[in-house]
């Protein structure tokens, strides 16, 4: 009953907020994927330095708590005069951090596929994007959507982290809701029931991606 | 920019930040065995608990998690401070992910062990003392290492309900000088110190467990 008061009193302040969560995940999960796919071009094809240059980044992201990036992209970038959005710097920071983790993982798909079937693909005259689009891209996709699908829940819960920076996404609406009213929880117990949601959402999402590029059942 | 006092406020904070981990890893590391023992309870009201916790803590962020608490516990007239609060987040949400790692191990078990380690007759304590257990712990040891080096990073999202750590000290510094690359490269730094040699002396471990003999050690 409680729950119902607050929801009519408040509910329609948090769709604002979700539309912001909602739309800063997926362009932060697309950039994310399109920045991993670069880096990991680049760690196959530019010899050992960009192999190096690649892992060095890997390995400097995944040390790190995205908070760092976050903060540093927010109050440095001014500095260095690009005064962006709040939620553009968020978002960048976002996308550069997810974008290690989505490239080692697309590594590891690729390393799944046996080398042989590469000298097979040679050996029936298929060139090099026929042997990407049937041979690579079917099986990286079957291996890397399950893995993926985990990376954007764990992008889409970072984007609270926004709040430190000023964005108006849901868990600052549950912030500036819980200062408002002086209500000890509920703002928060609502905000995390809606996570929850979209959480679940992006689950099923990518279950089904994932039954509609398997080969077998 | 960079002066003397600048660096021992940012150790100072690593030294909170690992404090903290360190601390809501050895707590949680309790939590997950109490939560993997009920995920292979018999009852199955308590399975279902156990499912409901993990979905709930692993579907929302930890930021609500430790704002909802940072919040809730004034209200109910617990005065604990940011301390007691952010290590009481970390610890309910590394036990999850902890559970999770533990539950995993116990179901690569190979059934011949469990089928043999019954035919012997033992008795359910000491199969689980002399059996289970240390397999748990080889198979497990990798993920575990992971979330640990993960419990580091997340302990900076504290610093949002007010807890001074390392990423706290960094903010306060940048909005006193606007030193922001330096500070805030500085940190970085220091994290990584923390993860990587968390993560190097976790792999040593691993290595030192897996050279007698595991079955389960990669070819």
């Amino acid at each position: 009953m409680r729950y119902v008061n607050w929801l009519t009193a408040y509910g329609p302040t948090y769709l604002n907020a979700l539309g912001w969560t909602a739309l800063t995940a997926v362009l932060a999960s697309l950039g994310a994927i399109v920045l991993g796919c670069a880096l990991l071009l680049i760690r196959l094809t530019a010899g050992r330095w960009g192999k190096r240059a690649v892992d060095g980044y890997v390995q400097v992201f995944r040390n790190t708590p995205v908070l760092l990036p976050i903060y540093l992209i927010y109050f440095g970038f001014p500095l260095i005069g690009l005064p962006w959005p709040a939620v553009v710097c968020g978002g960048l920071a976002l996308v550069l951090q997810n974008g290690a983790y989505v490239s080692e993982i697309l590594r590891g798909s690729f390393r799944a596929i046996d080398r042989v079937q590469f000298d097979a693909a040679r050996s029936i005259g298929l060139g090099p994007w026929h042997t990407f689009r049937k041979i690579t891209l079917p099986q990286v996709l079957v291996y890397s959507i399950p893995s993926l699908g985990n990376q954007v829940v764990l992008l889409l819960k970072d984007t609270s982290l926004l709040s430190a920076i000023t964005v108006t996404e849901l868990t600052m609406q549950a912030k500036l809701l819980t200062e408002q009213t002086g209500a000890a929880y509920e703002a928060f117990v609502v905000v995390a029931v809606l996570y929850l949601v979209l959480v679940s959402a992006t689950e099923v999402f990518f279950r089904a991606a994932h039954r509609s590029v398997r080969w077998t059942h | 920019m960079l002066d003397v006092r600048t660096l021992s406020l940012l150790l100072q904070g690593a030294g909170v930040s690992l404090l903290l981990a360190l601390g809501s890893i050895a707590c949680a590391t309790l939590l997950a065995m109490a939560l993997c023992a009920m995920a292979f309870s018999r009852w199955t009201a308590v399975r279902a608990f156990y499912r409901l916790y993990i979905y709930i803590v692993r579907g929302t962020p930890l930021l609500v998690l430790a704002l909802l608490v940072f919040y809730a516990l004034p209200a109910l007239d617990l005065k604990t401070g940011p301390y007691v609060a952010g290590l009481l987040v970390l610890t309910l949400y590394v036990g999850a992910l902890f559970a999770e790692v533990f539950r995993g191990g116990v179901l690569a078990i190979p059934r011949p062990q469990w089928e043999s380690a019954r035919s012997l007759g033992l008795p359910p304590g000491a199969m689980v003392r002399k059996i289970i257990a240390p397999m748990v712990v080889r198979y497990a040891l990798p993920p575990y290492i992971n979330v640990c080096v993960m419990t580091v990073k997340a302990s900076s999202i504290l610093s949002i309900i007010s807890v001074w750590e390392l990423t706290f000290a960094a903010r306060e510094i940048i909005e006193r000088t606007l030193a922001v690359f330096t500070v805030l490269g500085l940190a970085g730094a220091i994290y990584f110190v923390m993860c990587f040699g968390m993560d190097r002396v976790g792999r040593r471990v691993e290595r030192r467990l897996l050279a007698k003999g595991f079955v389960g050690a990669p070819v």
